[in-house]
């Protein structure tokens, strides 16, 4: 596989002075300041500066832990001393969950930084630790692998299936960005989003918020949606893009609507939704306009006249009638059936329903892909997953059980160094200056750093794609689609 | 279109020594330069009141945890982990996180909404193994999230007729039976005994407020709580009927717990107590293993309303160890579903207490099939209650709890039924029903972890070796 020529890998470090240490370097007061140490880390964990007498206090973060004690540099053992030592760092267990784990998060900053999976051997970024669902399948690769030239591994897959004279899109790695609208994320966020999906030659999508103009430029890798709330939906925007997305549902709030806290509808934001600065927007649940498959036809048949090139595609949640809600999507004309899973993303939902509302996206790809392929509707339809799809593993395991590609949200976010502290939604958005429009929060980053980091990460998963399609003998990731006998659950046996 | 229900919350602090979920320290290579003072968004970092020159102790009861000040602190002065008070409070059931998401219900009498997705475990044991369904197209109202207005919360207490009969003639000659409707499926479950007084009444009284009931021993029944009588179950032991004849005659729902005797004796204890007033009777009994057995027993001799009982971790009493002990879940589904097949379901009220934790068990506990739930111990915690349950149940109330007006205690359970009420109308809303009383054993709309997962997994994989939850 090779990357569109768009794509160029750049080191892009974090924004921070410091990053989050996995371990603890403990100098004791044994030191002699003798300097060993500085000299052999090749990490750069212990420095002695130039006309110092005295070593710097340990740089915990860039230490890769125990496993450096294989090295002939390993800073423990060579201590004259035996003043060093190395522990895990508390701090460590402040960061992260059981679905995106300290480990997950650290490697994703790491693709970020460098554009390809982390070297370290410490760190499981693959698999989480929710115990269900992708984090207990594994695939299984078979004892000899053929022999394929891994720049003729294609990633590539089409978005319009149907054959009904519309654009035939496709889209370079079988992943594109998730809504965000303008509000619930910075412009910058935005942009680099946007920037980046060109880069890919892939997509991202609006969200419910708008349409800001400073997009104009990526329109052909932008899917602009049309929610419940129709915030800021208008001809032009529909017209000027190539796929549009109904928003039915989102899987961190089935059957609630969107959710922008007051405090996050600030001047610019209020102007692009044509509301009240400081009022809370709930949009509502479901379209009033669709009470049927009908009636979603008809919504359907609406942009396709609007704009008669572009494809449709239909957001949905995961209620135990996905599947019908599927066929019904095919039946209406649309192009994509986008499923997004309960336990997926937000910028602010309700923790009851997070947890709780609607089934998670392993069981609900599957349901989908079955009653499409028995319905006799699954070649017309592209079935894209999303909602807690976190790493490239989980993308090809979504893929082996039935999606043709998937959306991701968080995995973007963290990429741009969120950390998962939740606290997207209350106040002046992220402190981290991710998902916010505060004006001094949304100013932390540029557009040209949240591009490079995006375009790292996306390409350090297809790498890890390419690899596993290789490992299977496979040419293209069109072949890996609802192969789930390439994988196994470690709860069952065949 | 009838009155509305609404619970007015107000925002309540209580000056506690509550535990918090993270811990900064400030190493001595601090240089006081300010830098974290300026990147915390939150205020967790100031400089000293007395000495501006130097900085004052991290506010840890603040910081949400966004790093910032960790990550650019340019000595890389700055430490952060767990706090041990957090990672010990509570246990395997009760969770260190549902302590701080209570209090903060209880203060603020909101929803708890945060951002970023779901960060919990896949699934979990009871009531962490299922779902609640949505519907994409189907709904209440046409008004979304406005329209929660009209969804109806209230539930029904008391036997009723399996079917009415008529004469000839066409006149009804079934006699309905008398039942009683509260406005949210939750009741106050029996408080602990070492409660100071203002506890005691803030409970009573919020449950007049709140219009539902509170179940009380009857010697408990004070002279000051006997006003509020419309709204208290007083639990009254068979023997001593005579000399509780007042309460009987003023109360609208007695309890009574469950012996053989009464199995035995209950038609003629349901005589004798209709003899003195209408108040409808409740047996109590505890979740022992064979506890559906006892409940169809009951609904078979007539009861009005069957009240199960679990331990306080939502478990069988009395059990073995704690891996073959049932669940809630399971509890209140084998139950249920005795009585359905035995075709007296709808003739009895079930109510199921013990391990309702968190507004999420309420709707669950509903579609397994109980009508309604009582709750304790999340009364307590938004009292700033703290719970420990290791070596055994320890319940540690705030110092100096008694010295708090009434008024602000009964607000708090207030604030916290509110949220609880709020969050069952987002489940209700998002599932696409209009009424409470239609969650009841509708396990179609709800989604079961064993059942989905061997329908996707145990098809593509065959034999499932082991469940580990």
């Amino acid at each position: 596989m090779k990357p569109p020529s768009a794509v160029k890998i750049r080191k892009t470090p974090s924004r921070f002075k410091h990053q989050i240490p996995k371990y603890k370097v403990t100098r004791s007061t044994e030191c002699i300041n003798c300097g060993t140490c500085a000299k052999s880390c090749p990490y750069g964990v212990h420095e002695r500066l130039e006309g110092h007498n005295k070593v710097k206090v340990p740089i915990d973060y860039k230490c890769i832990g125990f496993e450096c004690k294989n090295n002939d540099f390993y800073c423990v053992a060579k201590c004259p001393r035996g003043a060093l030592s190395i522990s895990l760092n508390p701090m460590y267990e402040t960061l992260g969950d059981y679905r995106w784990t300290a480990d997950m998060i650290t490697g994703t900053w790491i693709m970020a930084e460098t554009g390809y999976p982390p070297e370290r051997k410490d760190l499981e970024y693959n698999i989480g630790n929710s115990g269900g669902g992708f984090d207990k399948l594994r695939f299984k690769f078979p004892a000899s692998i053929p022999k394929i030239d891994k720049s003729e591994i294609s990633t590539e897959i089409p978005l319009n299936k149907r054959n009904d004279g519309r654009a035939n899109i496709i889209i370079s790695t079988p992943v594109y960005g998730g809504g965000m609208s303008f509000g619930s994320v910075s412009l910058p966020t935005m942009l680099g989003k946007a920037h980046n999906a060109t880069n890919w030659n892939t997509f991202t999508c609006t969200g419910e918020g708008g349409y800001p103009e400073l997009l104009k430029p990526y329109d052909d890798h932008v899917i602009t949606q049309v929610a419940t709330g129709l915030f800021g939906v208008r001809e032009q925007t529909i017209q000027r893009v190539k796929i549009v997305e109904f928003k039915y549902a989102q899987g961190a709030k089935p059957g609630l609507g969107g959710h922008l806290l007051g405090e996050k509808n600030t001047e610019s934001v209020a102007k692009m939704r044509e509301a009240v600065k400081g009022s809370s927007l709930f949009s509502p649940f479901p379209f009033h306009s669709v009470y049927s498959i009908e009636d979603h036809k008809k919504h359907i048949d609406w942009i396709k006249e609007i704009n008669p090139h572009a494809l449709v595609s239909v957001k949905v949640s995961t209620p135990n009638d996905v599947d019908m809600v599927a066929v019904g999507s095919y039946y209406a004309g649309a192009h994509i059936i986008h499923i997004d899973g309960g336990y997926g993303g937000t910028g602010a939902a309700p923790d009851i329903a997070k947890k709780n509302i609607a089934m998670p996206i392993e069981y609900a790809i599957s349901k989908v892909h079955n009653f499409l392929k028995d319905e006799g509707a699954r070649e017309a339809m592209t079935l894209i997953a999303s909602g807690g799809i976190r790493t490239a593993h989980d993308l090809a395991k979504a893929i082996c059980l039935g999606a043709d590609g998937a959306v991701i949200g968080t995995a973007e976010m963290v990429s741009l160094e969120c950390v998962r502290c939740g606290n997207c939604e209350s106040g002046r958005g992220c402190a981290r200056g991710i998902a916010s429009t505060d004006s001094e929060l949304a100013d932390l980053f540029n557009e040209e750093w949240a591009t490079q980091r995006l375009t790292n990460m996306y390409h350090a998963w297809n790498v890890q794609l390419v690899d596993i399609l290789y490992k299977f003998g496979m040419k293209s990731v069109r072949e890996l689609v609802g192969r789930t006998d390439l994988l196994e659950h470690i709860d069952y046996s065949n | 279109m009838p009155k509305k229900y609404h619970i007015h919350s107000k925002v309540t602090p209580l000056d506690l020594d509550y535990v918090y979920k993270f811990k900064i320290e400030r190493g001595e290579n601090c240089i006081n330069c300010g830098k974290c003072t300026k990147v915390c968004i939150y205020e967790a970092h100031k400089r000293g009141k007395n000495d501006p020159r130097k900085m004052a102790d991290p506010n840890t009861v603040v910081c949400r945890n966004c790093f910032r000040c960790i990550q650019e602190c340019p000595r890389g002065a700055l430490e952060k982990s767990l706090d041990k008070d957090f990672l010990n409070i509570g246990g395997t059931y009760w969770k260190p996180d549902m302590f701080i998401t209570l209090w903060k219900q209880a203060e603020d009498g909101k929803v708890p909404v945060t951002g970023a997705g779901y960060r919990g475990p896949f699934t979990g044991p009871g009531f962490d193994s299922m779902w609640t369904d949505m519907s994409e197209i189907v709904r209440p109202t046409r008004d979304g999230i406005h329209g929660r207005e009209y969804i109806s919360t209230s539930v029904e207490l008391g036997r009723k007729l399996n079917h009415l009969t008529f004469d000839e003639k066409g006149k009804l000659l079934s006699k309905i039976h008398d039942t009683v409707d509260i406005p949210i499926p939750i009741i106050f479950d029996i408080p602990e005994d070492n409660l100071s007084p203002n506890v005691k009444i803030a409970l009573v009284r919020a449950a007049a407020e709140l219009n539902t009931f509170i179940v009380l021993h009857a010697a408990d029944v004070t002279s000051d709580a006997k006003k509020y009588i419309k709204n208290i179950i007083p639990i009254i032991s068979c023997e001593e009927i005579d000399n509780h004849q007042g309460l009987i005659k003023n109360a609208r729902i007695v309890a009574f717990e469950y012996s053989e005797k009464i199995l035995s004796t209950l038609p003629e204890l349901k005589e004798k107590i209709k003899k003195i007033g209408n108040a409808l009777t409740i047996i109590r009994v505890p979740a022992k293993k064979s506890v559906e057995t006892i409940v169809s027993k009951l609904a078979h001799n007539g009861a009005e309303i069957i009240h199960i009982v679990a331990d306080y971790r939502c478990m069988e009493i009395n059990g073995s160890g704690d891996e073959n002990r049932r669940l809630g879940k399971d509890i209140i589904r084998a139950a249920h579903l005795k009585l359905v097949d035995e075709r007296i379901r709808d003739e009895v009220t079930i109510i199921f207490s013990g391990g309702i934790a968190m507004a999420e068990h309420v709707p669950k506990a509903m579609l397994c099939g109980a009508d309604l739930t009582a709750i304790d111990l999340p009364l307590l915690i938004a009292l700033g209650a703290r719970l420990y349950e290791k070596p055994g149940k320890i319940i540690v109330l705030p110092e100096e709890l008694e010295k708090i007006p009434a008024r602000t205690v009964k607000q708090r359970i207030i604030n916290l039924m509110g949220a609880w009420h709020s969050q069952l109308l987002e489940v209700m809303g998002a599932m696409g029903i209009r009424e409470a009383r239609r969650l009841r054993g509708e396990t179609g709309r709800a989604i079961f972890f064993e059942e989905i997962d061997n329908d996707t997994f145990g098809k593509i994989f065959k034999k499932r070796e082991k469940v580990s939850l």
